[in-house]
């Protein structure tokens, strides 16, 4: 078993709070993944999990043990870092193998680990290079065969992709949730990228602030976001969001004028300010659905098999609504956005969803 | 933008192999200039310098290497040369093993994470570098001196009275003490040097180190310290240049003679007074050549050991 609980966790820097009372666990083989805007504490959570920084107060167990206390090396995780952190004086050989010297591993066994990464990872040509004589690529699959040659409890990664491009790391993207699925690791994933975070996880984290805002499976995230926040974190392009005023009889009366007639939560109450959120790809540019909106069209951005329509609103808001196809309308033109209640999300004045 | 650029390649293209000419002389004439007047010719009109022998009527006479011999094998030549030589060795040895570990501890204090007060220690330790050397030798000839020296009584304060020696003044501690001295005055360089170095080193490699179960001490030593050989290299080969064209200090505490008997003596303070002469030895222009020719092939028989044999195997690291 090697499962990651975190509680009540708090880490400081002087007076700067970067992470305030975290609770996360992580069941054992599953895949986290880490999301939030920079600078929201993601990579000093994972820092905090590998013990390499202290933290202030709380209690993290791995497996069921308490590791607080414990150096990084006998918390039983590898962690694979943004820049690899490779050894540039050692081959890469001797770069699996470091750790494990130390640990005064038999030798048979060393090689017999590394040997294995190796053909896990088809290194097995390049055991004789030194990093600065591997592509992007290749060392970042060195830094995760450094990582599986610890057989540790948990894998920590902190935006491993980030340094490659757009081809090798959708590649790599595949290869990491292979390895997931071959190795039954546990793994705390840490991304900037919707997309990766999207695929990989079992289980998304969103973080702002140093607070976890909702935790959740990737499409939990996606269609019953908590608060504000996550739901204009997850997507792309993002919500839409809109102030609305509620009136009697169900109505959502906009602040141009324009009303939408809509089964609404109970803890909706006449003269409440809520925020109307709804997705680009729930819209349809046209079409029957049963709330509609009318402005003009700013701009199609086509992308080929859909588009992106940023349609103003006499309000001043813009929506932007996927348009598929090859529609006939342009910009300048006024249109009519329709869309179906079900995907409708209306956030109280606090931000929190009301269902 | 762009075009400016294809401009001025064109510019230089078309242009008429005189005003070409003008145009280098322009950019490289006055540093070729400088020095080819304040290096190559000095160094030149030495080895030359060398080749000659002074006659007794004044003029000098085509000597071979005549001079070299004399100088390795006649005994009033050779004894007071290779005594000289013996001494820079040693003070060069003294250098590298006592300034060069030093200013690496001190770099590797220095760049630890937890550190405060870091400008603090680094100007500290820096400012004898920057102060004159013959302040140095004065402060340190006060603090030494046997009859009012600050360090004779700070011993007899300790209870540790009997370790006192005038050590400027004995045939057998005199080079430690000025090399010591030395080595209390320099030691900043290497320190900032390898600093740098190390400072270069990012911080996630320290981190995987960490993970991979090494202590701070041992990710120095497994870790940074490989990353930095080339800037000990480069620090050894300095320390060599420097030592072996070493005079100030020991001019300033000792003087020209490097007493006593000599025993502070290396080729600065030999060729000084071979060269310009002291109390009753005339200054020699072909004998002082020929020990300056010599201090020459001596560094740069060195810095080609260093280039040859260890720069080509080290390599550079970018991060
Ligand atoms: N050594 C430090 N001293 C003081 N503040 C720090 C230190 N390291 C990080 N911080 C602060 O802690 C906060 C969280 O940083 P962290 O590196 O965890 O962000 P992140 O979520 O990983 O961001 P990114 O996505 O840009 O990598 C930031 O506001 C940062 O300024
Ligand atoms: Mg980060």
């Amino acid at each position: 078993m090697s499962e990651v609980k975190i509680e009540k966790l708090c880490k400081s820097y002087g007076p700067v709070e970067v992470l305030k009372d975290i609770n996360l666990t992580v069941g054992d083989g599953s895949f986290v993944v880490l999301v939030g805007p920079s600078g929201c504490g993601k990579s000093t959570l994972l820092r905090s999990i590998a013990g390499l920084e202290p933290v202030n107060s709380g209690n993290m167990t791995i497996g069921g043990r308490q590791v607080n206390d414990l150096p990084p090396a006998q918390r039983e995780i590898a962690m694979v870092f943004q820049s690899y952190a490779l050894y540039p004086h050692m081959d890469v050989y001797n770069n699996m193998a470091f750790g494990l010297k130390f640990a005064k591993t038999p030798k048979a066994e060393i090689e017999a680990r590394v040997n294995e990464a190796a053909r896990i990872l088809q290194l097995e040509p390049l055991l004789k290079r030194r990093p600065r004589e591997l592509s992007g690529g290749q060392r970042q699959r060195v830094a995760i065969g450094r990582a599986i040659v610890r057989k540790p409890q948990v894998f920590l990664f902190d935006e491993p992709l980030s340094n490659l491009d757009a081809a090798l790391r959708i590649n790599t993207r595949v290869e990491i949730a292979k390895l997931h699925k071959m190795l039954k690791a546990t793994i705390v994933y840490v991304t900037h990228d919707q997309v990766e975070a999207m695929t990989l996880a079992d289980k998304i984290v969103v973080m702002n602030k140093g607070r976890v805002e909702q935790a959740g499976k990737p499409l939990e995230l996606y269609y019953k976001p908590n608060n504000l926040f996550v739901a204009g974190f997850i997507g792309s392009p993002a919500m839409n969001f809109l102030p609305a005023q509620v009136k009697k009889g169900g109505i959502l009366a906009l602040s141009d004028g324009q009303e939408l007639k809509a089964a609404l939560p109970s803890s909706c109450k006449a003269g409440d300010t809520v925020t109307l959120g709804f997705r680009p790809e729930h819209m349809t540019l046209g079409g029957a659905g049963k709330f509609a909106l009318t402005g003009i069209i700013d701009i199609i951005e086509r992308l080929g098999e859909s588009g992106f329509a940023h349609v103003r609103l006499p309000s001043g808001h813009t929506v932007v609504a996927e348009v598929r196809g090859d529609p006939r309308t342009g910009s300048g033109q006024s249109a009519k956005l329709t869309f179906d209640a079900d995907y409708l999300h209306i956030f109280n004045a606090e931000g929190q969803r009301l269902d | 933008m762009a075009d400016a650029k294809a401009g001025a390649g064109n510019a230089i293209v078309g242009m008429g192999r005189g005003s070409y000419a003008m145009l280098l002389a322009f950019f490289l004439g006055p540093a070729v200039v400088i020095y080819t007047v304040f290096s190559i010719y000095p160094l030149f009109a030495t080895i030359f310098n060398s080749l000659y022998l002074r006659q007794p009527d004044g003029a000098y006479l085509f000597n071979g290497l005549g001079n070299f011999q004399t100088l390795l094998t006649d005994t009033t030549w050779s004894v007071p040369f290779w005594n000289a030589f013996r001494n820079n060795c040693y003070f060069f040895f003294i250098h590298m093993l006592v300034q060069n570990p030093i200013g690496l501890a001190l770099a590797a204090m220095l760049s630890l994470p937890r550190l405060r007060l870091r400008a603090t220690y680094r100007t500290l330790i820096f400012m004898p570098t920057m102060l004159s050397v013959v302040i140095i030798g004065f402060s340190w000839q006060l603090i030494l001196s046997p009859l009012w020296g600050i360090s004779k009584m700070f011993l007899n304060a300790l209870g540790l009275g009997f370790l006192f020696a005038p050590w400027l003044g004995q045939e057998s501690t005199a080079l430690i003490t000025v090399s010591l001295i030395s080595v209390w005055q320099f030691v900043g360089i290497p320190m900032i040097l390898i600093y740098t170095a190390l400072l270069a080193i990012p911080e996630e490699l320290i981190d995987a180190a960490t993970v991979d179960g090494l202590n701070q001490f041992q990710a120095f030593v497994w870790v940074k310290l490989p990353l930095i050989f080339p800037t000990i290299g480069l620090v050894s080969v300095l320390t060599f240049v420097n030592n072996f064209n070493a005079f100030d200090l020991i001019y300033a505490m000792k003087g020209a003679l490097a007493g006593p008997n000599f025993s502070a003596d290396i080729m600065g303070t030999l060729f000084y007074r071979t060269f310009f002469g002291n109390q009753l030895q005339l200054g020699d222009l072909s004998m002082g050549s020929t020990i300056a020719t010599m201090m020459f092939l001596i560094i740069l028989v060195g810095v080609m050991c260093y280039l040859f044999l260890i720069q080509r195997r080290m390599q550079r690291y970018s991060f």
